[in-house]
C-alpha cells in the first residue's frame, strides 16, 4: 500500500529507468531489425529490377563482375536486403549489396536506393550519381522523391513509378515489361 | 568514407517445397511480430505477384501497423493453419500476450494483461475491443464479447493483430487492455473451391468455399461452414451438457475499378445453438453486412470510408443473461496524409446500437430498449525528428452513450537506433464507458431487488505507462520484450444502498493498479525447424477507496488473473510433405476464488497428400484427461480430431 502511496509519475519513470538500463545491457547487436512486410517486399523489388534494366556498355568491368547495389543514407531494410541477396545473380552477375552514409563520386553502384535522409543527403546523392549510369530508386511513400522508380502505396500494396526519361538520359535502358507495371510513367524529357 | 561488404556468395536456398507450409528462412526471416509471414518467401514472387501483396492493414494507420511504438503480436495466417486451430479464441491461444481460457464447449475469457473478471462478483472481461475486418464486435450491453458467436473460417484469415496496451486513441472506448484486429484475404487470394471436413470427440466441423472472378477488376467467394462443439465436463466428470451448433454463411466481394480504388462489400449471417444444463437451448442469430471503400492519390494520401450493420440476438440463459437483440449501424471516415515529416490520420465515427431486452425474473434492465449513440472524432501525427526517431501524438474525443465526451489521448515515441534494436514508449488514456449492465440492470434474488445499476455510474479510467524493445541480435533471433505499469481508477464495485442496505448498487469505489512484462521469441534452429517461447509476468494490486462498503470480501474483482503464464512452441517442416507442430503452455493459479495452475500440450501433424488434398491429426489439451482454466467453469477434457482438406 505504501508504494500506492509514491506519486505515480515518479514511480513511472523509475520503472521506465529500470527496463532502459535492462534493454541496453543486453548484448550488442550485430544485424537490422525485424522488417514490416513494406519494407520486405521493397527489398525483394529492387534487386528484381534488375533483370529488367539494361545497363550501358562498360557499367560491368566483366561478365561476372558483381552487380552493386548501394543504399545511402539511412537503411531501412536493415538483413532483409542481405538475405533477400543473398546467392543471387543477375544475368551472371552476383548481386552485392553496399551501404554508404552519404554519396560519393565513383562508387560503383548500379542501382541506388536513398533511404529516407535529411533532404540535403538525398539531393546530393542524387546529383552525385546524375548522368551516370546508376538506376536510382527512393520511396515516395516515405516522403522521398526524385529517383528513377520512386515506391508508391496503392491499395495497400507497394508499387512504384518510373521516370524512363530521366533512365534514358543517363544511358539506361528499361524494359517495356517493367514499365508496363507502373503505375505512373513518364517517358518524354523534363 | 565507410564502405561495408556485407554480402558474400553462400547460397543459403529455401529448399522446401512444400509449397503453403513452406517456411521460409531466406528473406522473410523476420519475426512474426514484425508482420513477416514466414511462409511467403518473396524472393520467389515475379514482380507483379510483389505488387499484389498487401502490405498495410486496413486500420487507422498511415504505416503498417507493425511498425507500430506497441506491444503487438501479429499471429499469420500460416501459424493459424499449423496450429490446427478451428475457433477464433483457440487461434488467439497463439498470441503470447493474451490471457484465453475456456469456459464452456464454446465459452472463453481472452484478456489482455489482466482483467480478467470475476464472475463470484459479477465481473466480467470487458476491457478489450475486438474488430473483424473493421467491424466491432463487442456487446453494447456489458462491453464483453460474445465468443460463442464469433466465427471465421480459419483459411479466410490473412492476420490477427493483436496489441496489449490501450489502443483507445485510435479504436476509441473500451480499447483499454487491448486490441484484437482480425482481417480476412481479399477476395483475390481466395480463388478456387476449397472443402474442409473435420471430425474428433470434441468437435466435427464442415467448411465449403468457393472463390471467383468476374472481369479483370471483381473477385468474390462465398462460403458456408458448420461448427459442432462437444459437451465438455463437470468437475466430478460427468457431462455438462454444453454443447454448441453453429451454421455460417457469408460472402466478399472486392472491385477494384481502378488503380486508386477499391470497394469491399462483405457479409455473413449465422443461425445456432447453445445447449444448457436443465434448459432449452439457447438460440444465437446474427448477421452483418459490410461497405468499404479505399482510395489512395498519388501523393500517398488515403481515404477510407466504411459502413456496417450487424445484428446479434440470444435467448435467455438459466444463470446469464436475459434475451437480447441489438442492432448496430456504423458510419466511420478515415484519411491519412503526408505534410513533410508529419504522416497524419484523422478520422471520426458515428455508431447506434439500438437494443431490446426481455427481462427474466431474476436479471432485468430499465428501460428494457435503447439506442446507445456514440460519435468520435479523432487525430493523429506520426513525426519523423530525424530518421531514427519517432514521434506519434494522437487525441480522440469521443461522446459516450451515458457519460458527455471523453478525451483519449497518447503519447508514443520510437527510437530505431539499427544494429537490429528498437525501442519506444508510450503513455496513453483509456476508459471503459458506462453501459446499460452498469446503469439500467436490477437484479433479483428470488422476489428481493438485490442489485441495481444508477445514473452515478461512471467510466472506469486507465493511465498506461509502456516500454518495450525489440531484437534482432541475428537474422535467425528475434525477441519482443514490453513492460507496463497501468494506473486504474474508478474501477466498478459493489455498494450499499444509500439507505444502508438492499438493494445494492455498483459504485466506482475501487482502484489499483497492474505492471507486468511480456516477453516473446523466435529462434530459426534450422530452416525447417523453428522455435518460439514467450513468458507474461502480472502483477495487480487493487484496493477499495475510502467510503466503499467493501462487498464481495475480494480485492481480484476486476481480474482473478493468474501472475505468470508461459509458452513453448515448435514448428517443423519434415520434408515436403510434412509437417508437425507443437504448443506447450503454462498458466499459474487464480488466486481468488483459486483455481489451479496448469501445463497443456497442443499438437498437430499434417501430411500435403497430393497439392491439392491434405490430411491433418490435431490434438487439444493432450497432458490431462481434463483441466480448468477458470473459476466457475467447465472441465476441459482432451480432444483429438482428423482434418482433410481439398482444393479445386
Amino acid at each position: 500500500m505504501a508504494l500506492l502511496r509514491t506519486p505515480s509519475i515518479v514511480k513511472a519513470a523509475v520503472r521506465w529507468l529500470a527496463f532502459a538500463v535492462l534493454c541496453t545491457s543486453l548484448p550488442a547487436v550485430s544485424l537490422a531489425q525485424g522488417l514490416p512486410l513494406e519494407y520486405a517486399v521493397k527489398a525483394a523489388y529492387l534487386y528484381k529490377f534488375a533483370p529488367f534494366v539494361e545497363w550501358p556498355p562498360g557499367a560491368f568491368a566483366s561478365a561476372t563482375s558483381p552487380l552493386n547495389l548501394c543504399v545511402v543514407g539511412a537503411d531501412p531494410f536493415g538483413a532483409a536486403l542481405d538475405s533477400a541477396t543473398r546467392g543471387q545473380q543477375v544475368a551472371g552477375h552476383p548481386v552485392m549489396v553496399w551501404r554508404w552514409a552519404k554519396a560519393e563520386r565513383d562508387m560503383g553502384c548500379h542501382l541506388l536506393f536513398v533511404g529516407p535522409s535529411k533532404a540535403q543527403i538525398v539531393a546530393d546523392a542524387l546529383a552525385t550519381v546524375a548522368g551516370q549510369p546508376v538506376l536510382t530508386v527512393t520511396d515516395r511513400s516515405r516522403g522521398v522523391t526524385g529517383g528513377m522508380i520512386e515506391f508508391v502505396l496503392v491499395n495497400g500494396r507497394v508499387r512504384f513509378d518510373i521516370d524512363a526519361a530521366a533512365a534514358q538520359a543517363s544511358g539506361i535502358a528499361i524494359s517495356s515489361k517493367l514499365l508496363g507495371l507502373a503505375v505512373s510513367l513518364r517517358k518524354e524529357p523534363g | 568514407m565507410e564502405r561495408k561488404r556485407v554480402t558474400g556468395g553462400g547460397a543459403l536456398r529455401n529448399g522446401s517445397g512444400a509449397g503453403l507450409l513452406a517456411t521460409s528462412l531466406i528473406l522473410a526471416s523476420g519475426p512474426a511480430w514484425a508482420g513477416v509471414p514466414q511462409s511467403i518467401d518473396l524472393s520467389a514472387l515475379s514482380l507483379e505477384e510483389l505488387g499484389g501483396i498487401q502490405v498495410t492493414s486496413v486500420s487507422k494507420r498511415a504505416e503498417p501497423a507493425s511498425e507500430a511504438p506497441s506491444a503487438i503480436y501479429v499471429i499469420t495466417h500460416d501459424e493459424i493453419i499449423r496450429s490446427g486451430a478451428a475457433t477464433l479464441p483457440e487461434i488467439l491461444r497463439l498470441a503470447p500476450n493474451l490471457q484465453v481460457a475456456q469456459t464452456s464447449a464454446n465459452r472463453y475469457v481472452v484478456t489482455a494483461r489482466g482483467m480478467n473478471g470475476n464472475p463470484a462478483v459479477q465481473s466480467f472481461a470487458n476491457k478489450l475491443l475486438v474488430l473483424i475486418d473493421g467491424r466491432s464486435v463487442y456487446t453494447p450491453i456489458f462491453s464483453g464479447v460474445s465468443w460463442d458467436v464469433q466465427d471465421v473460417l480459419p483459411q479466410d484469415i490473412d492476420r490477427i493483430e493483436v496489441i496489449s496496451g490501450p489502443g483507445a486513441t485510435l479504436w476509441g472506448a473500451n480499447a483499454v487492455n487491448g486490441v484484437i484486429n482480425i482481417t480476412t484475404r481479399p477476395a483475390s487470394q481466395t480463388q478456387g473451391g476449397f472443402v474442409e471436413a473435420s471430425a474428433g470427440d470434441q468437435q466435427r466441423s464442415l467448411s465449403v468455399r468457393y472463390g471467383g472472378a468476374m472481369g479483370e477488376n471483381v473477385a468474390y467467394r462465398v462460403y458456408a461452414r458448420t461448427v459442432f462443439q462437444a459437451d465438455t465436463h463437470t468437475l466430478a466428470g460427468t457431462s455438462a451438457h454444453d454443447h454448441a451448433s453453429k451454421p455460417q454463411a457469408g460472402f466478399r466481394l472486392d472491385w477494384t475499378p481502378n488503380i486508386a480504388d477499391s470497394l469491399t462489400i462483405q457479409g455473413d449471417a449465422y443461425d445456432g445453438y447453445n445447449a444448457q444444463a436443465g434448459a432449452p437451448a439457447v438460440p444465437v442469430s446474427g448477421g452483418n453486412v459490410l461497405a468499404r471503400w479505399n482510395r489512395t492519390f498519388a501523393s500517398g494520401a488515403a481515404l477510407q470510408v466504411q459502413t456496417y450493420y450487424d445484428r446479434a440476438a440470444r435467448g435467455a440463459e438459466v444463470n446469464g443473461v436475459a434475451s437480447l437483440t441489438v442492432e448496430t449501424y456504423d458510419f466511420d471516415l478515415q484519411h491519412s496524409f503526408v505534410l513533410g515529416r508529419h504522416e497524419l490520420v484523422w478520422g471520426g465515427g458515428l455508431r447506434n446500437s439500438r437494443y431490446r431486452i426481455e427481462n427474466t425474473a431474476s436479471l432485468q434492465f430499465a428501460p428494457t430498449s435503447r439506442s446507445l449513440r456514440l460519435g468520435n472524432l479523432f487525430v493523429q501525427d506520426s513525426i519523423t525528428l530525424n530518421p531514427d526517431l519517432r514521434l506519434i501524438v494522437g487525441m480522440k474525443v469521443e461522446d459516450d452513450p451515458y457519460v458527455s465526451a471523453v478525451l483519449l489521448p497518447n503519447l508514443r515515441l520510437s527510437w530505431n537506433p539499427g544494429q537490429g534494436v528498437s525501442y519506444w514508449g508510450a503513455i496513453s488514456r483509456a476508459v471503459r464507458s458506462p453501459t446499460p449492465l452498469d446503469r439500467d440492470v436490477r437484479e433479483f434474488l428470488g422476489p428481493t431487488l438485490f442489485l441495481v445499476g444508477g445514473p452515478r455510474f461512471q467510466t472506469e479510467k486507465l493511465t498506461a505507462y509502456e516500454v518495450g524493445t525489440r531484437l534482432q541480435p541475428t537474422s535467425r533471433i528475434a525477441l519482443s520484450v514490453s513492460a507496463f505499469y497501468n494506473r486504474y481508477d474508478d474501477l466498478r464495485s459493489i455498494e450499499l444502498a444509500p439507505t444502508g442496505g438492499l438493494p445494492l448498487q455498483w459504485g466506482n469505489l475501487m482502484t489499483g493498479r497492474t505492471q507486468g512484462i511480456e516477453a516473446w521469441g523466435d529462434f530459426q534452429v534450422t530452416p525447417w525447424w523453428r522455435l518460439s517461447a514467450a513468458a507474461n509476468v502480472l502483477d495487480e494490486k487493487f484496493r477499495f477507496k475510502s467510503g466503499s462498503a467493501q462487498l464481495g470480501g475480494t480485492r481480484r474483482q476486476p481480474g482473478n488473473d493468474p501472475k505468470y503464464q508461459a509458452s513453448l512452441k515448435s514448428a517443423m517442416n519434415l520434408g515436403p510433405a510434412f509437417t508437425l507442430d507443437a504448443a506447450l503452455r503454462y498458466v499459474s493459479a487464480l488466486p481468488d476464488p483459486r483455481s489451479p495452475a496448469y501445463v497443456e500440450l497442443n499438437g498437430r501433424f499434417g501430411w500435403s497428400l497430393t497439392e491439392k488434398v491434405q490430411l491433418s491429426v490435431s490434438g487439444r489439451n493432450l497432458l490431462h484427461d481434463r483441466h480448468r482454466e477458470y473459476v466457475q467453469a467447465s472441465a476441459i477434457p482432451r480432444s483429438v480430431f482428423a482434418t482433410l482438406q481439398w482444393r479445386f
